[in-house]
């Protein structure tokens, strides 16, 4: 009996609240649900100011890139709020980007709910009002450039918000936005001369209507007017030129008059790396002697090449400027045969706060690691260090342009 | 109040025992002046509503139902004001996580519940309530407001201007959360001991 009445007890309890917890559930029920969404949509909404309720139309869409997470379609026709990622040389987690684009194509806002790149290159603290650059801006991105001092990062939020952009216009979501001839002449530059990193943009005069200077000194790229058309001019820091069409069309045999408008502004800009290069020479062969510069037509990261003799043996010296955690100075000495003979660094960063973790490593041996290494076997893997990504694939690019100035100045492909 | 009947700690002037059993909800609740005002009403009716029901109710209840039976009772109680919070107050709720939830088998709540309302009538279950909940709410309020200001150099989610290069982010945070609570017990511990103090003097 006694058990009995604990049992009824418990179970009248329970039963009282239950029906409470019914009864307050019909009035509390939908106000919860109605806040749940709201708090869902606050993130879209600050994106797409007025959006009322959002349809998820990820699954519909082809030609989606894994940097487009997913893509909302506001109910109401204001357009569209994207879930993008980017990722740089210095993200430790990918980026997380929501990027609103009304109804006519054009940016209404993007932000940045994750920054996982390095602090000190956040390009939201080195320039307050990039991310406001975007808004208004339609799938050309016309007037949104990159901020120095942090291109990496800025690259890679501006490829995927371009990723995103093509995604709509792929899905006639949205109608893609017309490019200028200077536009399409700047995002070539990448592609004709991959080596111009860090690029520090400037008007120009003449019939040069922009200058842009590569912060490693690899060279100069212009955009030129070249009568009724604008072409794109390029100068190595061997004082090499060539020029490109809006189709990137290489065009450098019919404009002799910007190679020279173009090759004159860039002499104004002196470099010392063949001097550099020749002390090297000096240094790391005894008895270099005929150190005769080179000028190569390729647009990568070397800056300087020379050939010089050693007991009548012939030897090329090249020199590299890519871009790790910092810049590097890279100097490789190639024989006849296409192998490496010697190569070091003006500074090897491993001695850095950075590269702590493997201070105790033999630095030597990583220089003499390279020798006999040819275009042919080199693969990349034997250069990376895996504590040191960052500096050892500078050094994996630095030796890959080497070889491909290796292959022009013997007449190979490169 | 009749003799042998249990009263609260802080009715019997030990005010600091009774903090130590929330420390957790105390902690967690006052990183912020909003959700310790929250948590400190969350806790004022639970105990309040468990109290007057369990006083009400604890001489039909039989012994061996009565763990259960109050659990029920604290957690229905519990339940409803969190669907309430969720409703009109969801900032909060979110400030709060789980920690609301969790209010249900609370130390304090279940403490007041088995040893004062189950031995007293429906006004020493109040009045006990009542001072309990008024007493956490101004303990979460004053730790969360050193907390806010020197943690995260806001005061009720409001940027304070001067305060932004001075602030301390581990104050915010746990550590910083049983550091301010620590402080505030020690103060409350002297000024108790204070009180009693001036009372044995009165008596003698």
């Amino acid at each position: 009996m006694k058990l009995l009445k604990t049992y009824v007890i418990l179970i009248v309890i329970v039963a009282i609240f239950a029906g409470a917890m019914f009864a307050l559930n019909l009035h509390t029920g939908p106000i919860i649900e109605k806040n749940n969404a709201g708090a869902a949509n606050d993130k879209l909404n600050a994106v797409m100011p007025g959006g009322s309720g959002y349809e998820d139309i990820t699954a519909t869409l082809t030609a989606r890139p894994a940097s487009v997470t997913t893509v909302y379609k506001e109910t109401s026709g204001l357009g569209f709020v994207m879930l993008c990622t980017a990722e740089s040389s210095y993200s430790t987690a990918p980026m997380e980007i929501t990027l609103g684009i009304a109804a006519d194509g054009k940016i209404s806002g993007v932000e940045i709910t994750a920054y996982n790149d390095t602090a000190s290159f956040d390009f939201r603290t080195k320039d307050p009002s990039y991310l406001a650059s975007y808004v208004g801006q339609d799938s050309a991105l016309a007037d949104v450039g990159l901020v120095a001092g942090s291109t990496f990062s800025s690259t890679a939020f501006r490829n995927s918000i371009v990723a995103a952009m093509e995604v709509m216009t792929a899905n006639n979501l949205i109608a893609a936005g017309v490019k200028g001839d200077d536009q399409i002449l700047t995002e070539l530059i990448p592609t004709v001369a991959p080596g111009f990193t860090k690029l520090a943009e400037a008007e120009g005069t003449g019939n040069i209507q922009k200058v842009f200077t590569a912060e490693n000194g690899t060279g100069f790229a212009y955009i030129v007017n070249s009568g009724d058309a604008t072409v794109l001019a390029i100068v190595n820091a061997m004082g090499v030129c060539k020029v490109y069409d809006v189709e990137g069309a290489d065009i450098t045999a019919n404009a002799a008059d910007v190679v020279a408008e173009a090759v004159a502004h860039a002499s104004a800009t002196p470099n010392k790396f063949t001097d550099d290069l020749t002390t090297k020479v000096g240094r790391m062969m005894e008895g270099a002697a005929d150190i005769t510069p080179i000028a190569l037509d390729t647009f990568n990261t070397v800056v300087s090449a020379v050939s010089f003799t050693v007991d009548g043996t012939t030897y090329y010296a090249f020199y590299s400027r890519s871009i790790g955690f910092h810049q590097m100075d890279v100097f490789f000495v190639i024989d006849e045969n296409g192998a490496i003979t010697k190569m070091d660094a003006k500074q090897f960063i491993f001695d850095e706060e950075y590269f702590m973790a493997f201070g105790g490593m033999d630095v030597t041996a990583y220089k003499d690691g390279f020798v006999g290494i040819t275009g042919d076997t080199f693969t990349g893997d034997e250069v990376i260090i895996a504590t040191a990504t960052m500096t050892s694939n500078a050094i994996k690019e630095s030796t890959q342009d080497v070889f491909t100035a290796f292959n022009a100045l013997k007449g190979g492909a490169q | 109040m009749k003799k042998g009947t249990k009263t609260s700690y802080l009715l019997k002037g030990t005010p600091s025992a009774l903090l130590v059993l929330g420390a957790g909800f105390v902690m967690a609740s006052s990183a912020d002046i909003r959700a310790a005002l929250g948590m400190g009403a969350a806790v004022l009716v639970a105990m309040l509503l468990s109290s007057i029901v369990i006083s009400a109710l604890h001489k039909v209840i039989p012994a061996n139902a009565k763990l259960p039976a109050y659990l029920l009772i604290i957690t229905g109680f519990v339940s409803l004001i969190s669907m309430i919070m969720q409703a009109y107050f969801p900032e909060v709720v979110d400030m709060l996580g789980v920690h609301l939830a969790t209010l249900s088998v609370s130390a304090v709540v279940y403490r007041d519940a088995e040893e004062v309302a189950d031995h007293n009538g429906e006004a020493t279950s109040i009045k006990t309530a009542l001072v309990t909940g008024i007493f956490f709410t101004v303990v979460m309020v004053v730790c969360a407001v050193i907390r806010e200001f020197v943690g995260k150099a806001t005061l009720w989610g409001e940027p304070i201007a001067f305060m932004q290069n001075y602030k301390i982010d581990a104050i915010a945070g746990a550590f910083g959360g049983y550091l301010v609570l620590a402080i505030v017990m020690a103060v409350i511990n002297k000024i108790t001991k204070l009180h009693h103090h001036l009372d044995e003097e009165e008596e003698n």
